[in-house]
């Protein structure tokens, strides 16, 4: 600590800053956000953007428990103040978002990766969101599951920015709020990209709740073809194993479907009563038993080899008009934790690359990195980019086409990748 | 005809005296050895049936203890018909903080709120800091109800709240009744959650 401060303060007096120290395979890289500084070691290899863009993050998540005018008086006040003071019990928002951040493409490309969804039940969710007149000072409504934004429905005077969706769904998800045994949270949250100076309230409600629910899902699936005599007995004999309500407890944290409506003001009780007659609602239409199939069944993601483009391994499109990305599930030879955390890495070189993030001389058109294991192109053109993992064995002209091939099955299949006309009011 | 009350309950005390553990006793009958803390709040609902087959249906507010939540307590409590205040027994400074509470909800709360005062963490009595007599000598002077409480074991757990119900009907208001107390929009100010509570005590409840 005394070492990082002092070499901060080196430079700080030449009026430098200090961007990052390479030592070997280790980087120390600094973010200062006055009157923070953030430092990271790593070792991944990673671009330096990277890991500057990790810390930024983890000052937006910082600032969602502080809001940056408090952290701003505190520190003028006391310039020693020992912030963990003011940060006890929010430890676990921060561990879930570095965890959340090693992986996540959407963070690494500023956009949001939407929940795969049947498009006319995504709008019929959509429709049953929008708030009542009484509802005023509603600022967001949002639905999540899988971690995955479903819909978002938003005043018309303003949007809501990528940065703050991920600051609010990792709070959603954090142990904190997933496994409260509340039927409810209503907590302050400061969206720092909307306004780091004030707070606004977050009520979150989870419409699947653990036990009953799920256990039906769980049950249906592989009994559909049963007859309905037979299904109550197994339902009896499934309740007294152990290993089913181990499993179940996997379900519940896959399949939450989390409510989150933002509000200006302080009516938790006008919101809660909003809140149940919309959870009402979507039970009532079979909306929220739908949408709780999908996610159940895996409908709500796909695999790059049902794509049936020859070499295709795994790829990443973000739309620039949506500001929104569409990957498939990591499946073999990227299914383990290291694996992905290469493909990753090698997909954050490439996007560092093509947008000169590092201090390159210019953004590039197209990148394309051969490594042993596979071939990695970045492509950027107007209306989208598109990373693409081929097989390292493709010629050139392959690849060419089998990234044409990607975009093509991306534009047919538009309507339920990405959330489109969500509802404004 | 058996009688139906709602009520608002909101529980105040200091970080990690075990607020959310009580309520996970008393709502679901479990508890964990390990919880994370209570993030703004959370609200849980627990009916009890009292002997006469009078249900009462609480509506639970369970605060976060940490200092930097202490300016919107009073958002919670302004509406509440019932507050508990929890202490761990093994703490001493957590009873100067729960007394700092009740005259909180002394001054600023509804006049006809019914404060429990709770000495949790009872199976860790070997470590005790807290007597019993000093606790409850407090809770006489003040006017409260007091026990003690073990959220691990469960002791004392449902008698603390079932007790709060038996007070709650004959000193509420009577419009804290049924469907009445379940209306939205009695809450009508919004919080500016910028500014600090100021003190006033006559804004208290207009149902």
């Amino acid at each position: 600590m005394g070492i990082v401060q002092a070499l901060l303060s080196v430079f700080l007096d030449d009026g430098d800053k200090l961007r990052c120290i390479n030592a070997g395979r280790l980087r120390i890289t600094f973010l200062l956000r006055s009157p923070l500084y953030y430092v990271c070691a790593s070792s991944w290899g990673e671009p330096e953007s990277v890991t500057r863009s990790h810390l930024e993050y983890l000052h937006l998540q910082i600032l969602s428990i502080v809001t940056a005018s408090q952290l701003r008086r505190i520190f003028e006040r006391r310039t020693n103040f020992d912030l963990r003071r003011l940060l006890d019990g929010s430890e676990p928002f921060l561990f879930s978002l570095l965890g959340r951040m090693e992986l996540d493409l959407a963070m690494a490309t500023s956009s949001l990766n939407c929940l795969q969804l049947d498009q006319s039940l995504r709008v019929r969710i959509a429709e049953a969101l929008v708030p009542t007149s009484k509802m005023k000072d509603t600022l967001y409504i949002i639905l999540v599951a899988r971690g995955q934004v479903i819909t978002l429905v938003r005043p018309k005077k303003h949007s809501i920015h990528p940065a703050d969706i991920h600051i609010l769904v990792n709070t959603v998800y954090s142990p904190s709020i997933v496994n409260s045994p509340a039927s409810a949270s209503w907590i302050p949250v400061c969206l720092p990209k909307f306004n780091p100076a004030g707070f606004v309230n977050a009520y979150i409600t989870f419409l699947h709740r653990p036990d009953a629910d799920q256990k039906y899902y769980q049950r249906t699936t592989p009994e559909n073809n049963e007859s309905a005599d037979t299904t109550g007995a197994s339902h009896v004999a499934e309740n007294s194993q152990g290993a089913t309500s181990r499993h179940t407890t996997r379900l519940v944290e896959d399949s939450g479907i989390g409510l989150v409506c933002i509000s200006g003001g302080g009516e938790f009780e006008t919101v809660r009563a909003w809140c149940d007659i919309v959870t009402q609602k979507l039970n009532d239409d079979g909306s929220l038993d739908a949408l709780a199939r999908a996610v159940d069944s895996g409908k709500t993601s796909y695999f790059a080899s049902q794509l049936g483009i020859p070499g295709l391994r795994h790829f990443v499109y973000k739309s620039r008009s949506h500001v929104q990305i569409t990957l498939p599930a990591f499946e073999e030879p990227y299914d383990t934790l290291d694996a992905k955390r290469r493909i990753v890495t090698l997909y954050q070189t490439v996007h560092d690359a093509i947008h000169a993030k590092s201090g390159q001389t210019g953004n590039l058109k197209l990148q394309c990195i051969r490594t042993e294991k596979e071939i990695v192109m970045g492509w950027i053109t107007q209306p989208f980019e598109l990373y693409v993992v081929l097989s390292p064995r493709l010629p050139k002209a392959a690849v060419i086409n089998a990234a044409n091939a990607v975009t093509r099955w991306v534009k047919k299949e538009e309507g339920q990748l990405f959330l489109r006309d969500a509802p404004v009011f | 005809m058996s009688k139906q009350f709602q009520f608002k309950l909101v529980l105040l005390g200091e970080s990690a005296v075990g607020k959310s553990s009580l309520v996970l006793r008393f709502v679901k009958d479990q508890f964990d050895d390990y919880r994370e803390s209570t993030i703004g709040a959370a609200f849980l609902t627990q009916t009890v049936t009292l002997e006469d087959q009078t249900t009462v249906k609480f509506e639970i507010w369970d605060t976060a203890g940490q200092e930097r939540y202490k300016s919107l307590a009073p958002m919670y409590y302004r509406n509440a018909n019932c507050a508990v205040v929890v202490y761990d027994i093994t703490q001493t400074a957590s009873l100067e903080k729960a007394k700092t509470w009740i005259r909180e909800l002394q001054r600023q709360a509804d006049p006809s709120i019914v404060i429990a005062l709770c000495g949790n963490k009872l199976d860790l009595s070997a470590r005790r800091q807290v007597t019993e007599e000093e606790a409850s000598k407090y809770a006489d002077e003040e006017g409260l109800l007091w026990s003690e409480t073990s959220a691990k074991t469960g002791e004392g757990v449902n008698a603390i709240f079932n007790a709060i119900a038996k007070k709650l009907p004959l000193t509420a208001p009577p419009s804290a009744r049924g469907a009445r107390a379940a209306a939205p929009g009695t809450t009508r100010q919004n919080v500016d959650l910028n500014r600090q509570p100021t003190a006033r005590g006559g804004e208290a409840c207009n149902c």
